[in-house]
């Protein structure tokens, strides 16, 4: 978080990650960059969980934390190629959530319990792969896998549909 | 520990400046909010730090940050709607030149150039040790509250350097970057950045080095080249300690990129002895 100010230009805006400065208002707004269909329905889908109502499930439950929300949503940009189908995200009871994809090829559940901490399972119809439980961290890369293959069928279809 | 102590401290093996164009460092954690706690105790949390850090300001808050690994680099910024937020507090010194920020999952250490800019950079080592007791006693605070410790998932190192351009030849990037160059064609402005993997001995991805480079003018009307390299990740444990050995490798990693991506006609220029 640099706190020197400095002037670009007004051709240059800078990409900077670490510039964090907001101007007046208190509260956060949405300023993405969606290149993908996916990621702009994703990013519509997490914006609902942050906002349920606490005990929004009839109990206790608390409304999908904005940290697990940001987190998931960068989880997805490693996993989710340009032409990825789009997840179901759904609440946990915790602040946590997860993300699922369902198709004809298989399986796959993605638990957001915290950043850092996730719980990835899947199972595949088509080839005989048993169903397979890791625990991960920040490092997607095998998820990236398990989706291409378990939804490979899903794009067909939309493909062929087009 | 003194800023002497500190210079004997530093690794043999960095590049070293007498002169380096430095500006500013920042260290910092991104944790877990702590349970218990709510804004209403930030006052508290200034008490801890209040007899150093005698004055307080109050700035929007810093959004959760997270290098994640996969097919590709997370793309831009995020930020979703919601309602309430913490605010972020500057502890500030009297001379302003360190400050404590603070908020509900984050606490940060910069070191900034002030004044007529003469004030000298303290050294890393200096400022890891004071970031640990200031980390130390956060945790402390917070474990007072809920019995929880610091659940750390961000680390985040930050060298800012300003390089003022003291006549016109000196405004031809490659002057100063090895990896920028316009040929003989003057630009008017430009801005160069990059991203890499950091990996850990295993070959594990473990965060991120971002670079970047861009012209502008500094508050005394000034041309300059910023150039900035950050190193972001998670630590291998969520503990202090571990997120200080993430600091301290993101440390070294910056202070040997930034001498392998400047000129030779730089490194003359700040007077490197290392």
């Amino acid at each position: 978080m640099r706190l020197t100010e400095i002037d670009y230009g007004s051709s240059i805006n800078s990409l900077n990650a670490n510039i964090y400065q907001f101007s007046g208002s208190r509260e956060r707004i949405l300023l993405t960059e969606p290149v993908q269909v996916w990621h702009g329905e994703a990013v519509g889908q997490l914006e609902k969980l942050v906002h349920l109502q606490p005990g929004w499930d009839g109990y206790q439950a608390e409304p999908v934390s904005f940290t697990n929300a940001t987190f998931a949503l960068r989880m997805l940009e490693s996993i989710c190629g340009d032409d990825a189908p789009i997840p179901q995200i759904v609440p946990g009871v915790s602040g946590d959530l997860q993300i699922e994809w369902h198709t004809l090829q298989g399986d796959i559940e993605l638990h957001v319990k915290a950043p850092n901490d996730v719980r990835a399972w899947h199972s595949q119809f088509t080839d005989g792969t048993k169903a397979e439980e890791i625990d991960l961290t920040f490092d997607f890369i095998e998820i990236a896998a398990w989706v291409k293959k378990v939804t490979e069928s899903a794009i067909a279809i939309t493909t062929a549909t087009a | 520990m003194s800023n002497t102590a500190a210079i004997s401290n530093r690794p043999d093996h960095l590049p070293d400046f007498n002169c380096p164009p430095l500006n500013e460092v920042t260290l910092g954690v991104q944790f877990a909010q702590p349970k218990g706690y709510q804004q209403i105790y930030a006052g508290e949390v200034w008490n801890l730090y209040r007899k150093d850090y005698p004055l307080v300001e109050e700035q929007a808050p810093l959004e959760p940050t997270f290098e994640t690994f996969g097919l590709s680099a997370p793309s831009g910024q995020i930020k979703f709607v919601t309602g309430a937020s913490h605010d972020r507090f500057w502890f500030l010194q009297t001379e302003g030149d360190e400050l404590i920020q603070f908020q509900n999952d984050r606490l940060l250490h910069n070191w900034r150039k002030v004044g007529d800019r003469s004030n000298p950079y303290p050294r890393f080592e200096y400022m890891i040790a004071k970031y640990r007791n200031e980390l130390e006693q956060l945790q402390t605070y917070m474990i007072g509250l809920a019995s929880d410790a610091l659940a750390i998932n961000q680390c985040e190192v930050s060298y800012i350097n300003h390089i003022i351009v003291e006549n016109d030849d000196e405004l031809k990037a490659s002057r100063w970057f090895r990896f920028i160059s316009f040929g003989d064609t003057e630009v008017d402005d430009f801005k160069a950045g990059f991203r890499e993997i950091v990996r850990d001995e295993a070959g594990k991805p473990q965060g991120r080095l971002i670079g970047e480079a861009v012209s502008g003018r500094n508050q005394s009307g000034q041309r300059v080249f910023v150039f900035t390299l950050t190193v972001r990740g998670a630590p291998k444990e969520p503990k202090i300690e571990s997120a200080l050995e993430f600091l301290s490798r993101g440390r070294e990693l910056i202070v040997k990129r930034f001498a392998e991506l400047t000129s030779d006609y730089a490194h003359t220029k700040w007077e490197r002895c290392k």
